[in-house]
């Protein structure tokens, strides 16, 4: 397959595939979910193509994935679908410590909504300003930051579950 | 100056933590905290959280072989839309299903209530301990001499692949020997230590295919502790009638002896 010139618009959304892999994972429950939004998002931007203004292609491109993810799992019921991916899908560059922790943590961030998550999400992955989340989403700042607020204070809550002890495995 | 500290709201906080602050306001910020621990301690848990957070989808930035024809047009079938509609469909035929059970007959009985492994297994976990543990004569199958063979056998059963029997003799427990029996419906292990005053502990390894990774979690009933945890498909617990300090230390030379 030929790759796309890097001033293209499909070698500039080309350049951009591995951070918006990243985004749209930290959004999703599984590495499956993360490809298919992934996959689904560029085919949508596209088909818009024409409706890019020319300016920030990343900030457009990562508001339709947010928009695609907010909508898309509101059509399914709330009930988690969890995959468990095969251990060669993942890839660790840079893992936390303790598994069990990693997956805790993972536990504690599918528990969000996918308002609540989206907006932790652009600020902790994308590392958004606050202002650039409320543009990006076309919502208050001061919604922006409630919904941080519950994102952080929820994720708190399923961390520290009382019968739960948190054992590290020593190096 | 605790005029102006007083203007330090949650939103602050927030920005404090996320790095969205000019060097002057973060100076004001700064103050405030090491005069408000509470504060402080929400702040710097805020902030470890965004590096976990990081840290944890960071392997994430990468291109594959396939992005090409992601973004020429040629991409792969499965979609995150279609795989919704897959989603529809499922919930769909099992709807009708359910309807055609409810005017037809009754083929299937379904249990009231279905407990995950992460339920269950400490209840199968204080059985086995209680059932095994006080055999004299035959509390294990293969007894220790045959390690290597318990390995292998079990590993087999559980498909496990180089199941490797957990090495507790630092914690002072030597190994008695292991069982093939049935944990969430499926092939088991159990092993069985003991210590020098024979003092028996018993560690049960159990796979399914729905289980989630959890963290460590303890059980009591009466005065038999278990440990137990789920790390990928397969469920760990380890019971004893040893003080709980004592068991979390075998749980942790387990979760570190078996392979992640």
């Amino acid at each position: 397959m030929k790759t796309p010139g890097q001033d293209t618009f499909e070698g500039q959304i080309l350049a951009l595939l591995p951070s918006l892999r990243r985004y749209s994972r930290s959004l999703t429950r599984s590495d499956a979910d993360g490809e298919d939004l992934l996959q689904d998002c560029v085919e949508k931007v596209l088909a818009r193509r024409g409706q890019w203004r020319g300016l920030n292609l990343r900030g457009w491109v990562l508001t339709i994935m947010t928009n695609l993810y907010r909508n898309g799992r509101r059509q399914t019921d709330r009930a988690p679908f969890v995959e468990l991916d095969n251990a060669e899908d993942t890839v660790s560059v840079d893992p936390a410590p303790d598994p069990l922790e990693r997956s805790r943590l993972e536990d504690a961030l599918n528990s969000l909504s996918e308002e609540n998550r989206s907006v932790l999400m652009l600020v902790v992955i994308e590392g958004y300003t606050y202002q650039e989340v409320a543009t990006a989403l076309d919502i208050p700042i001061g919604t922006v930051m409630s919904r941080l607020s519950r994102a952080r204070q929820r994720i708190g809550e399923r961390m520290k579950a009382d019968n739960v002890i948190t054992l590290r495995r020593p190096k | 100056m605790n005029e102006i500290n007083q203007t330090v709201t949650e939103a602050d906080l927030h920005a404090y933590a996320d790095g969205q602050l000019p060097d002057q306001a973060r100076g004001r910020i700064e103050a405030w905290l090491s005069d408000n621990p509470d504060d402080a301690a929400r702040v710097a848990e805020w902030t470890a959280r965004n590096a976990d957070i990081r840290s944890l989808f960071a392997a994430y930035e990468k291109s594959t072989d396939a992005d090409i024809g992601l973004v020429t047009g040629r991409r792969q079938p499965a979609s995150w839309s279609k795989r919704l509609a897959t989603m529809a469909a499922i919930i769909a035929i099992f709807g009708l299903g359910a309807l055609s059970g409810h005017y037809g007959p009754t083929l299937f009985e379904r249990p009231d209530l279905q407990l995950t492994e992460l339920e269950t297994l400490p209840n199968e976990a204080r059985n086995a301990f209680l059932v095994y543990a006080g055999e004299v004569r035959h509390p294990v199958e293969v007894f220790a001499n045959e390690e290597a063979h318990l390995a292998t056998w079990l590993g087999k059963r559980l498909a496990v692949q180089d199941l490797k029997v957990p090495n507790l003799q630092e914690l002072g427990f030597k190994l008695v020997g292991g069982r093939l029996l049935p944990v969430d419906g499926g092939p088991g292990a159990m092993f069985m230590y003991e210590d020098q005053a024979g003092e028996r502990l018993t560690v049960l390894v159990g796979r399914n295919a729905d289980n989630r990774s959890t963290s460590f979690r303890f059980a009591s009933s009466g005065n038999i502790e278990t440990f137990y945890w789920i790390d990928g498909e397969l469920g760990y617990a380890v019971t004893g009638e040893v003080s709980r300090d004592v068991l979390r230390k075998v749980a942790e030379e387990c979760y570190r002896q078996f392979p992640s």
